[in-house]
């Protein structure tokens, strides 16, 4: 390895070894220019490494309400891969990423994919197709880095001894305690006596809700006035509107996402529900950035987005979010969401690993030991850091902050972000969520 | 004349049952049939064929053949078959997750169980009704049953549950195999059972309760004038139906190790059921299995290789209904009969590209006529 100096006048040995000791994880955490444009990724190409690029495919939502989400996602997962073929690859090799609609056909998706002969799968969104993959994941042994599909329970209680299956976005234990912690941040615990909630009638609007319950009792005592669940991919969400509005709960919390929570904040905003509460939370309302007019996010509205918001760090502190923000606009014309992140960060876990293992071992690794690598592995984004616990489940921190409207992006901002780390709003190893938020 | 051959009108037929009889041409696909059918895991090992996918299009097709009971005898036609399959699916999960039972056979005994009391019930409710009342009401059960699963706890909502009591997969034949095993062992089971659910179809259709449900379809009120029971036998038509559905649902439940609402209950899963009947051929016995695993095939794999996968799935649907109004193993005599004509008379070739020309002509014309008619009105 050289040890030139970029333009900065960074050493460049000094960079790489902050950074995780190789030109890839640098690149991918958004600071490729620190290399000077030297295009050597030093001893990682180095050792018995196939000469074919990487296989990998990614399931998501491409169509339908869904693919708000989803399609973020692939913009994510497109945008890592090409950051790491202009930086030489993984080791040397280019990734070939295939992408598929999820569907309904996660078990279907990913068996095709290994069939084909993919070395790496990344996704799902949903939280019901990611937990019928797992055991199929472990059978077939090839991994899978889940983009969301962030179900509390899976690796916590369903499948603790996983091996090939990872998961990178925050799971909803952390969005969802991060949602009643902003509760009483803003409004203070004694303040809140009463709360409601509207979510999407399926696994994951329950367990956000419970989630959230189980938290805002714990921090601040409150009693539930209110619950009710529209279904997903509802037109009218008036009832429930109404019958917040009859309560007059302190917090309303929605975990209602996409076109959803468009509409609720439409209707919400309609029939003034933001005048007959003091605080709506909703953990995944940034992620309809791109959706919201400006007349929809009066009041006090405070949304979540994950484990990435684009601002925080302030760009002007964090270059590498700015320069994401600002190749994201230019190839796509949308603001990155947290959703975004997700695929992103699924494919940096996995190749920041596969490059280290390289270097380890001095030849590409097997699935076996790739997928050891990944536990405990840490890496940087344009987020900030994250990590992969010995659990499978990706530790990032937690964003919320006041929904606004910009004029000079013509979209949705956050205000006064909280960043929540993760030992703030999830349990530590070997306790599930719901007996550590019991105990507290 | 061996005991399997029978003459007739100067033809030889094969009858490797009493009361079946095949021409040779039919015999010898029958044959190559069964032997494609039982080289799937090899066939699939040396091929870019998906074993799990075909395995998946023959339990469907399974669930089929049910339906066609109704649809080719009875002249009805449920838009609610997924009903069935997904009560077999989930009768198969709920004993596997919520009572740990290991068993694979007790699971699809369990789930065959769900799927036919359901039919039962919803048979009773439904036999009475004809044309689009039968097939809304039938639409109607299967979205109820859909909407209770989904919002449950006990079914897990939408997440749905996971067919591994323990943890591990199901014990087959009493033996508990590691993955590839069980996944062959459980196609053959699969075999085994479709084998023997095609033969039990086939006595029913040419028993003289299948004579009767013939009559039913063809014309309701004379059958209930020469003394047929039409809504019980209805009744037992559906209920049969609905047990193929639950055993095809309940072997899914096996194959898949995870039961979700969407894949096995929502109602456009009792219209794909419904179009592979079409698709293999109304007419025929086996051809809703065929249909089945050329329509799985494209709704699980087609995404990975065109773009616009829903429209080859709709444009498939429409080549069958304009061109093989019989499904593609009802018109495969048609087609053998068509090839061979014009293997003996090449003019004839001559005269398809006439009549393909002309039909185009006189499509573009009408076409023509209706903007000139839209854009400056009739006159």
């Amino acid at each position: 390895m050289t040890g030139g100096s970029s333009p900065d006048g960074l050493n460049r040995r000094d960079a790489l070894r902050v950074f995780g000791g190789s030109a890839l994880a640098l690149a991918l955490a958004g600071c490729a220019e620190l290399l000077g444009g030297d295009d050597d990724v030093g001893d990682a190409e180095e050792g018995d490494v196939p000469d074919e690029p990487i296989e990998a495919g990614l399931q998501t939502f491409r169509e339908g309400a869904p693919a708000v989400l989803g399609v973020q996602a692939e913009y994510g997962a497109e945008t890592a891969v090409g950051r790491i073929n202009d930086n030489g690859g993984v080791a040397g090799r280019e990734i070939e990423l295939d992408v598929v609609e999820e569907g309904d056909e996660h078990l279907e998706n990913y068996q095709q994919f290994v069939d084909e002969g993919k070395d790496v799968t990344f996704g799902p969104i949903s939280s019901g197709g990611h937990e019928a993959m797992v055991p199929e994941i472990d059978d077939r042994g090839v991994i899978n880095v889940a983009t969301d599909g962030t179900v509390t329970t899976l690796y916590e209680e369903d499948f603790p001894d996983t091996t090939y299956s990872f998961r990178f976005q925050n799971h909803d234990v952390m969005e969802a305690l991060a949602a009643a912690v902003e509760a009483v941040e803003i409004l203070g615990a004694d303040e809140i006596d009463t709360y409601a909630g509207i979510n999407p009638n399926y696994a994951f609007g329950q367990d956000e809700m419970e989630i959230f319950s189980l938290g805002i009792q714990q921090l601040a005592d409150a009693e539930e006035v209110y619950s009710g669940f529209p279904d997903l991919g509802a037109d009218d969400m008036s009832t429930h509107v109404t019958n917040v509005n009859s309560e007059e709960p302190d917090v309303v919390f929605t975990s209602c996402w996409g076109g959803d929570a468009t509409l609720l904040l439409q209707q919400a905003q309609a029939s003034d529900m933001l005048e007959n509460t003091e605080l709506v939370v909703g953990p995944v309302l940034y992620g309809s950035a791109n959706d919201y007019e400006e007349g929809d996010l009066e009041g006090p509205i405070h949304g979540g987005s994950r484990n990435f918001y684009w601002d925080q760090p302030a760009t002007d502190q964090w270059t590498p979010a700015a320069d994401l923000f600002d190749e994201v606009r230019e190839e796509y014309d949308v603001i990155p969401t947290a959703h975004f992140m997700s695929g992103y960060g699924a494919v940096t876990a996995w190749a920041t690993a596969a490059d280290k293992a390289v270097r380890i071992l001095g030849r590409w690794p097997e699935q076996d030991e790739l997928a050891a690598m990944l536990e405990e592995h840490g890496f940087f984004t344009p987020a900030g850091y994250h990590t992969m616990a010995t659990d499978h489940q990706g530790y990032s921190n937690a964003h919320f902050g006041e929904l606004a409207w910009s004029d000079e992006l013509d979209a949705a901002v956050l205000e006064d972000v909280n960043v929540y780390a993760p030992e703030e709003v999830s349990p530590p190893p070997g306790t599930t969520s719901r007996d550590w938020i019991e105990g507290w | 004349m061996s005991r399997f051959t029978v003459d007739r009108d100067g033809e030889t037929y094969v009858r490797p049952i009493e009361g079946l009889e095949l021409t040779r041409r039919q015999a010898a696909l029958g044959l190559v049939g069964l032997v494609l059918l039982l080289a799937v895991p090899d066939i699939t090992r040396v091929t870019p064929l998906s074993f799990s996918i075909i395995h998946q299009g023959i339990l469907f097709g399974l669930a089929a053949v049910g339906l066609n009971l109704l649809l080719r005898h009875t002249e009805l036609v449920s838009f609610g078959h997924a009903a069935f399959f997904g009560a077999g699916a989930y009768g198969a999960a709920v004993l596997a997750h919520h009572y740990a039972v290991s068993s694979g056979l007790v699971l699809l005994v369990g789930g065959v169980l769900v799927a036919t009391v359901v039919a039962l019930v919803v048979g009773y409710l439904v036999a009475g009704y004809l044309d689009i009342y039968f097939a809304l009401l039938t639409l109607a059960f299967n979205q109820v049953l859909f909407a209770f699963v989904l919002q449950s706890r006990y079914f897990n909502f939408n997440d749905g549950l996971a067919v591994r009591p323990e943890g591990t997969r199901p014990l087959l034949l009493g033996l508990e195999l590691s993955p590839g095993a069980y996944s062959v062992i459980l196609y053959y089971v699969t075999v085994a059972f479709l084998l023997v659910m095609l033969f039990a179809m086939w006595k029913i259709v040419n028993s003289p309760f299948g004579r009767a449900l013939d009559a039913i379809g063809q014309d309701r009120t004379r059958a209930r004038f020469i003394g047929i029971p039409v809504e019980r036998y209805v009744w037992i038509a559906f209920t049969i139906s609905g047990l193929y559905g639950g055993v095809a649902g309940g072997l899914f439940a096996l194959l898949q190790l995870h039961v979700r609402p969407e894949p096995v209950l929502f109602v456009f899963v009792s219209g794909e059921i419904l179009f592979m009947a079409i698709l293999g051929g109304v007419g025929t016995l086996v051809g809703p299995v065929v249909g089945g695993v050329v329509l799985i095939y494209l709704l699980r794999l087609a995404r990975f290789y065109v773009e616009y996968y829903h429209a080859l799935t709709g444009i498939v649907l429409l080549v069958v209904v304009f061109l093989l109004p019989k499904g593609v193993l009802g018109s495969l005599p048609e087609i053998g009969d068509g090839l061979a004509r014009r293997r003996r008379e090449p003019g004839l070739l001559r005269e398809d590209a006439g009549s393909v020309a002309e039909s185009i002509r006189d499509g573009a014309g009408r076409a023509v006529s209706t903007v000139r008619i839209v854009v400056f009105g009739v006159k």
